[in-house]
């Protein structure tokens, strides 16, 4: 995301009434709202706590630290930090029965959101609506009815809803990252939501289970499995658990990428004798190879439009990105800063690649233009960083990293670089895939 | 489990003891025989004994585990060094007499590459390993490979030794 388009979308605002429920990522209301700001700059929110009561999960102050984690981390918002004040305001908000915009807009605050939940045995039910506080109007309102375990997440679509009506952007909070954890002793795949909430395990394999990649619709995974000596590729249904064998071929049967159409899969195999980068139908028919050398070929990723890969060579003597037409031909090559470059995904926005890089003995997590093959370095620190996965914004990435022989996965926003770790307890946390 | 074959194929080795002269650069261990004590007063015979019967086709079948060693590697290569072509002839020579065995050639990596470039470079060895088998005449299709990259440490340590120890190959026999 370039920032000139960044300021173009963030100017986006305001609806001129409160609006009916519509579906998710609708196209941002035509009328804008008054506030603009330049990149960087935050929209202020205030958040009192939400009116309701129930069993189970779901309180309160669960609800709003949801809220106010999702819009924050975002990184179009930030949060009023004067809960007391807060607290008051709705409280004589309450005892008038209405919404006293000036009182909010003292607080600092350019958008409130204000909601009610239930959080019945059998439904977990939220409402939400979201103000302009300047010209004192409501922009949207939405109810949400799910499971009561759901209740986090129809907190996440409500912060999803909030970003796209208000920024025209993707949210990311109702995703989530499938990830390889040896918690259990044998590597196995999981699937957690984008805050770390709600782990689950997918498979129960036994062996070693590695490299997931998710098929289009987030209700499949690809992944890399060994099965007594042979490595294969399978999918596995992330409700389900149902699993198909996908390729069996000799060697490696490793780092399945599946396009964005969700007919095929880019991988590396070694049948005929060197790792090559090969494209396979998605029920593992019909291989087509992509190189050809006897250099190693490694990790490849689709471009977000379905025409390219980036991928991992040794041709020029060390691991380096280069990307090429899925329909095979000439390599350009992207990196040529330090000699050790490895593990790209492919922005969701088609600019950059995200990649490890060794810098001073240390795997880093970078990035690189597509176009211009400027390489922004984006993490520091001693602990080794790997195997970057992009969220759907094109914004937010998570990746792996060890410090002290024990590896978790970390979230950092591109543009604020200011990580936040996702997983704890026991084990290693590796190999992060963001669903799409 | 293979590791069992190959336990099993010790075993016979160490039944079938006809000796050819194939006994490479390592010591073969022999046993030692106390001679028996004569007593001089008991009359001397000399009476024939049926000759052992053996197999027309009998061969040394050097034990498994002293021909199969580990080939190791330098950091982020897969190239075989000079140190480790006798072991791969070894390796060569025993497998052309025993025609019906199969090698499956694990390839592995010390800790401090990435885990994806560590599972490619992992089958580079092994594909190292089996290029010059067959090189040395051996039916590639008695060779599989497969990877495990960072995953099976042979060492848990984080010292030049132990990441030393960890580049390899290592080789499983079956029949």
């Amino acid at each position: 995301m370039s920032k000139t388009l960044f300021r173009a979308t963030i100017a986006i605002i305001l609806a001129a009434a409160v609006m009916a429920a519509t579906p998710r990522h609708a196209a941002a209301p035509e009328v804008r709202l008054s506030i603009q700001k330049g990149f960087g700059e935050k929209v202020i929110v205030s958040i009192p706590l939400f009116v309701g009561s129930g069993t189970g999960g779901a309180d309160a102050a669960g609800i709003r630290d949801v809220l106010s984690f999702d819009l924050a981390n975002s990184g179009y918002f930030s949060i009023t930090e004067n809960v007391e004040f807060v607290d008051e305001t709705e409280e004589d908000d309450r005892r008038s029965g209405g919404i006293d915009f000036q009182e909010w807009l003292a607080l600092g605050a350019e958008i409130l959101v204000k909601g009610t939940f239930e959080a019945g045995l059998s439904e977990f039910v939220l409402e939400a609506t979201v103000y302009d506080l300047a010209q004192g109007k409501g922009i949207f309102a939405r109810r949400y009815t799910g499971a009561p375990a759901d209740w986090r997440r129809a907190v996440h679509r409500l912060s999803d809803d909030i970003v796209n009506r208000l920024t025209g952007e993707t949210g990311i909070a109702d995703s989530r990252i499938a990830f390889v954890s040896n918690a259990t002793g044998s590597k196995e795949i999981y699937v957690m939501d984008y805050d770390g909430e709600n782990r689950k395990r997918i498979t129960r394999d036994s062996q070693i289970a590695m490299y997931p990649a998710w098929f289009p619709g987030n209700e499949r995974i690809a992944y890399t499995r060994y099965r007594g000596a042979r490595q294969e590729v399978y999918a596995v249904g992330v409700e389900s658990g149902g699993t198909a064998r996908l390729t069996s071929f000799p060697g490696l049967n490793a780092f399945p990428d599946v396009s964005p159409r969700g007919n095929e899969i880019l991988m590396t195999l070694s049948r005929d004798g060197n790792p090559e980068i090969y494209r396979v139908g998605s029920d593992g028919s019909s291989p087509r190879r992509l190189t050809f050398g006897r250099s190693t070929e490694s990790s490849p990723c689709w471009s977000p439009d379905g025409r390219r890969t980036a991928f991992v060579s040794d041709r020029a003597g060390t691991p380096q990105i280069y990307v090429m037409s899925v329909s095979g031909g000439t390599c350009e090559r992207l990196t040529f800063k330090g000699y050790y470059n490895t593990s790209p995904d492919w922005s969701p926005r088609g600019d950059l690649i995200a990649y490890t890089s060794k810098i001073e003995g240390v795997f880093q997590i970078c990035t690189v233009d597509v176009e211009t093959k400027e390489v922004v370095r984006l993490t520091t620190g001693p602990a080794q960083k790997e195997d970057p996965t992009w969220a759907s914004d094109g914004r937010h990435l998570v990746y792996s990293s060890k410090t002290g022989g024990k590896s978790d996965l970390y979230m950092i926003d591109i543009y604020e670089l200011d990580p936040i770790k996702l997983t704890s307890g026991a084990g290693d946390y590796l190999s992060p895939a963001w669903s799409k | 489990m293979r590791r069992g074959v190959a336990f099993l194929v010790i075993g016979l080795a160490a039944v079938v003891l006809a000796f050819s002269g194939c006994a490479g650069d390592r010591p073969v261990e022999e046993p030692i025989i106390e001679p028996d004590i004569v007593d001089e007063t008991t009359a001397l015979t000399g009476d024939d004994l049926p000759l052992a019967e053996q197999p027309e086709d009998a061969i040394y079948v050097e034990p498994v585990a002293s021909v199969f060693q580990d080939i190791h590697f330098e950091f982020d290569r897969y190239n075989i060094l000079a140190e480790d072509e006798v072991t791969l002839g070894s390796i060569a020579r025993w497998l052309e007499e025993n025609d019906r065995v199969t090698v499956l050639i694990e390839g592995h990596c010390d800790e401090r590459g990435t885990n994806e470039y560590n599972m490619a470079l992992g089958e580079q060895r092994a594909l190292a390993a089996r290029r010059y088998l067959v090189g040395l005449g051996i039916a590639s299709d008695r060779l599989s490979t497969i990877s495990y990259g960072e995953e099976r440490p042979l060492d848990m340590g984080s010292t030049e030794h132990a990441w030393a120890m960890n580049r390899r190959a290592h080789f499983v026999v079956s029949e």
